[in-house]
């Protein structure tokens, strides 16, 4: 794959010289470099295989590279920012754990958005632009667009996890290093707003030895002799009630919440993955393009190298 | 404990039926503050129970069964209280992003600012200034509150003006959204005002 954002820079210098310039040889390159931004715009699409204004560039490409393979074969090797962007977003939209941030790849991208931004600015300030050109400009635009709406969309599927988490990320030294030092500072500020909150509404009305939020375990009898048979039995229906209550409880978060890494994820392999062992005698190993379903803890280690991917 | 055949945990039981209406119907229902006064009352009784059992504890027999009858009630009690707040705090927060973080147009929602409570409101408040210390870490290159439902797909969209919103600043000068008007604007100008109900898009 080609990659998307040096073949829009190209074009960036390329146009710019075309606007400029104003001679042939430099509308020749402009309009040659046009065609490679037609084959980023549509190598995106390939990727985000939901856009419609995109479909017809797509498949025009298409049919000249040959029937390329579905959205899942896609090579990893030279993968661009965005595309590898694209895959980190999905990865953290669909683990449970807050996934190591992406700090340089976002640093750049976002170099990258805010100088085509104001690329763009200028040039559209510039009267001697014609018709094409300003329909250039406009799919840079677009473009540019669709990059933000990613980059948004990743960011604040952190921001709900970190709120979510805020409490736990405070107590958690490993969690810490997985996130920016924004992220940190947002989780700290959460965590202490979520306490206030809960403080003065519910705590600080509650006798002295109830107002901590600390959880207190709850108590279980013990099964032990001094609880005779018949006193479990008169309070039976009374255990039963609370037993059930609880269950009605599980489903409300607590105080503390942490991530869940039991939870089953689709799994795809980008390339031949060493062996994952479940239990003694279950192993699985999985081949470049194998999909499976699974707990979310097995395949963390994978995920983090970048052998596998989640959809 | 009292006349009535009330349990242990009736009224937390309640209270927690209550945000799972809210989540079942996707509603923010008021907040229940007699409810949760009274739960906190039954906390109060509760304690002195057990600290009045707590007296008389014999060293030979252990703690009496009514003890840790009572002390699970208050833990389940606090727990209720909790997971309630909790919950409506997670609701709120989803109704602040599902506008773009506009506050002021959820405080200056009648309906809405009706079924708050104080702390609420401050909780709120607190929130929308953390978000925006947050969001001002990208603030050069884009906009982190804007909708994130639909990827973008056109530059410009048509709109309709549901409600008059007053001149707004677009990349091409500004515009006077007055009433019943139609614009063909880009999105990312006046995404907002779509989100927020100003602006409806025409198909």
């Amino acid at each position: 794959m080609s990659s998307s954002s040096a073949s829009a820079m190209d074009w960036e210098a390329e146009y710019a010289a075309g606007v400029f310039e104003a001679n042939t040889a430099a509308l020749y390159r402009s309009s040659k470099s046009r065609k490679s931004r037609t084959s980023a715009l549509a190598l995106d699409s390939d990727n985000e295989d939901q856009d419609i204004t995109m479909a017809s560039a797509s498949t025009s490409i298409r049919a000249r590279t040959g029937p390329t393979a579905p959205i899942l074969d896609l090579p990893q090797d030279d993968e661009s920012p965005l595309s590898q962007l694209t895959r980190h977003w999905m990865n953290e939209r669909h683990a449970p754990d807050i996934l190591p941030a992406e700090e340089e790849l976002l640093a750049s991208l976002l170099d990258h958005i805010r100088r085509q931004s104001d690329a763009v600015q200028l040039l559209r300030g510039e009267p001697s632009a014609s018709e094409e050109e300003h329909i250039r400009i406009m799919l840079v635009q677009m473009e540019v667009e669709r990059v933000k709406f990613i980059v948004r969309s990743y960011v604040r599927t952190r921001l709900f996890k970190i709120e979510k988490f805020a409490r736990f990320i405070m107590t958690d030294a490993t969690i810490q290093t997985r996130i920016t030092t924004a992220e940190r500072v947002h989780a700290s500020r959460h965590a202490h707003l979520t306490d206030h909150h809960f403080h003065n509404s519910v705590l600080q009305s509650l006798p002295e030895t109830q107002s901590h939020l600390d959880d207190t375990p709850i108590f279980m009898p013990p099964m032990s002799s001094s609880f005779s048979s018949s006193w479990i039995l008169t309070h039976l229906t009374v255990w039963l009630f609370f037993s059930f209550s609880f269950l009605l409880l599980f489903f409300l978060s607590l105080p503390v919440t942490k991530p869940d890494n039991s939870r089953a994820v689709f799994v795809h392999a980008l390339r031949d993955c060493p062996p994952i062992r479940f239990q003694e005698n279950l192993t699985l190993e999985m081949k470049r393009g194998h999909i499976s379903l699974m707990p979310f803890s097995f395949i963390e280690q994978l995920l983090l190298r970048g052998d596998v991917e989640l959809i | 404990m009292s006349a009535d055949t009330r349990q242990f945990g009736d009224l937390a039981t309640q209270l927690v039926m209550e945000s799972r209406r809210s989540t079942q119907t996707d509603a923010l229902l008021k907040y229940n503050d007699s409810l949760v006064r009274s739960l906190i009352r039954e906390q109060r009784d509760l304690e002195r129970a057990a600290e009045a059992l707590e007296a008389g504890i014999d060293e030979r027999q252990g703690p009496p069964p009514a003890l840790l009858i009572i002390q699970t009630a208050i833990s389940r009690n606090k727990r209720c209280l909790l997971a309630y707040h909790s919950h409506r705090v997670d609701h709120l927060r989803d109704l602040y992003w599902a506008v773009g973080g506009a506050l002021p147009h959820i405080l200056n929602n009648q309906d809405i600012r009706s079924k708050l409570s104080p702390h609420e409101v401050d909780y709120l408040r607190q929130y929308n200034s953390s978000v925006m210390e947050f969001r001002s870490e990208f603030s050069h290159e884009l906009d982190i509150t804007a909708s994130i439902t639909n990827p973008p797909k056109d530059l410009h969209v048509l709109v309709h003006v549901v409600k008059d919103c007053g001149v707004i600043q677009t990349e091409l000068g500004s515009i006077d959204f007055q009433k019943g008007q139609r614009f063909m604007v880009r999105r990312a100008d006046i995404e907002h005002l779509i989100v927020q109900g100003y602006l409806e898009e025409v198909s």
